[in-house]
């Protein structure tokens, strides 16, 4: 059994803004959401990058404590998105935990800013070691703690996926959803992904020289994927929660659908952990464009992973020019608001339906001038009035992990 | 360290870890007020810092059946009594 997969109601928070029209509005105004980093104690002051995309915006979180007593901040941004993202679906209750509906959810490793609490009382030399370790520590920095935080708060009971898989968590996280309900596993999936602001994170890519550190003085200006001064990506913070339905039973109850996921591919580079693979991310298009039964010809936008590292960007472009030439438009969203780790993909996946929805597509912002070596590829450099019937969703992670997503106008 | 004292301890760690305030003294604080297993894990942690000093694991299990303040007051008592608290 082979269904069609719909999505019927979504919900972002980015350091570009919360929810469709700040999301619109920055995309159109060209507004960037990258930042100073906010000073901690620990790291900030050791590591070269000075750049944050940063949520600087109040959320009114308004969760009952018998919630907020197993959830750190990412399991905040999660259930705040998919709150939103039920709200505005409108599944009824008897539904909802019925079994039918699973959640696909996950984070780059949980909650360090719990696991940071954890270490420094285990550190500080205090006598109190019995009381270092809560006893819902462990809950809320847990790998999984967002889907089982989300399956809590709304009674859901249907499969857990927590993929966790850093950059291409949260795109996992829709594909893996897209197949449960496709194949009639489930007969809908809320699925997505949350980061929270972490330093650790911006420690480790600048230990791996990934992180941009010449734009200290003006975040704005960066990251600038496939620029010539591009200098490596910037680390963020977000979530995204996607609703995916089965096609007919979303049209019988008359859900507005978003659009329509076809196809999906994830594949491994098989090696090197850490270095960019261009035959990998090639197989994985190619893949993935089998899997949804269409043509390069087909595609008409792409969402590039477009991190902004000297060598990423040149493998990913040469891997997008060697299957769709200079067809498809393409654009690197993380240009607006840095890496949202766990969280790009959906949010990725979410302002590609927004576009899709309003007829543009965002420029990549900050790419001044093309690097040579990236050239292959149709790059948008200007905000574009022009319908997206196909798009793909690009993203690859550290892990050698990647994946393409396929949409398409309904 | 009086049962009086450890009453008011207690029942101002409902207030301000649990948010349940001022609960009867025999209330089944399950069914009454959603304590459930993770809060009844984070007394514990708090009564070792009421007491200063960790619980064993039989100490621990021994709390297990308890459902009502008095319940708690009493199972303090004796976990300061057995320490010299009292």
């Amino acid at each position: 059994m082979e269904r069609r997969v719909v999505i019927t109601a979504a919900s972002a928070i980015t350091p570009i803004g919360h929810g469709k029209d700040a999301l619109v509005d920055s995309l159109i105004n060209g507004k960037s959401g990258v930042q100073k980093i906010k000073k901690d104690d620990l790291l900030t002051d050791r590591v070269e990058s000075q750049v944050f995309g940063t949520v600087s915006y109040p959320i009114e979180f308004d969760f009952k404590r018998k919630y907020r007593k197993t959830m750190g901040p990412v399991a905040y941004y999660a259930c705040q998105v998919v709150k939103e993202v039920l709200e505005a679906a409108g599944l009824k209750k008897d539904f909802i935990s019925s079994g039918r509906l699973g959640v696909a959810f996950g984070s780059t490793h949980g909650s360090p800013t719990v696991q940071r609490q954890i270490y420094e009382h285990f550190f500080s030399g205090s006598d109190e070691r019995f009381s270092a370790i809560g006893a819902v520590d462990y809950l809320k920095s847990m790998v999984h703690t967002t889907a089982v935080n989300i399956t809590k708060m709304f009674e859901i009971t249907g499969r857990v996926i927590s993929s966790s898989t850093a950059c291409t968590t949260s795109s996992q996280s829709i594909g893996f959803g897209y197949e449960a309900v496709k194949y009639g596993l489930q007969d809908a999936m809320v699925c997505g992904g949350a980061d929270e602001y972490d330093t650790t994170t911006v420690a480790v890519f600048d230990n791996l020289l990934a992180c941009s550190t010449e734009y200290n003085e003006t975040p704005h200006l960066t990251p600038r994927p496939f620029d010539t001064r591009r200098d490596g990506l910037v680390v963020g913070e977000g979530a995204g929660a996607v609703l995916l339905e089965e096609y007919a039973s979303a049209k019988k109850r008359g859900a507005h659908i978003l659009g329509e996921v076809v196809g999906f591919w994830c594949g491994n580079n098989g090696g090197d952990l850490i270095l960019p693979n261009m035959n990998g991310i090639k197989a994985t298009i190619v893949q993935g464009l089998q899997n949804a039964g269409l043509t390069p010809e087909d595609i008409n936008f792409v969402s590039a992973h477009a991190t902004a590292t000297k060598m990423g960007d040149v493998a990913e472009a040469m891997a997008i020019g060697s299957v769709y030439g200079k067809g498809p438009l393409v654009t690197g969203l993380k240009s607006y608001m840095g890496h949202t780790m766990g969280s790009c993909g959906v949010i990725e996946t979410i302002i590609t339906l927004y576009m899709m929805a309003q007829g543009f597509v965002a420029p990549t912002l900050n790419l001044d001038e093309i690097d040579p070596r990236c050239s292959m590829i149709r790059h948008n450099q200007k905000l574009r009035e022009t319908p997206i019937d196909i798009a793909s969703i690009q993203n690859f992670a550290f892990g050698g992990v990647n994946t393409s997503l396929f949409l398409k106008k309904v | 360290m009086t049962r009086d004292d450890i009453k008011a301890n207690i029942l101002k760690i409902f207030e301000t870890e649990f948010e349940i305030i001022d609960p009867g003294v025999d209330d089944n604080l399950t069914e009454e007020h959603d304590f459930d297993s993770i809060d009844a894990l984070e007394l514990l942690g708090e009564i070792e810092k009421m007491l200063g000093s960790e619980l064993t694991r039989q100490e621990k299990k021994d709390s297990m059946e308890i459902r009502t303040i008095n319940q708690i007051c009493d199972y303090v008592v004796s976990l300061a009594q057995k320490r010299s608290l009292m």
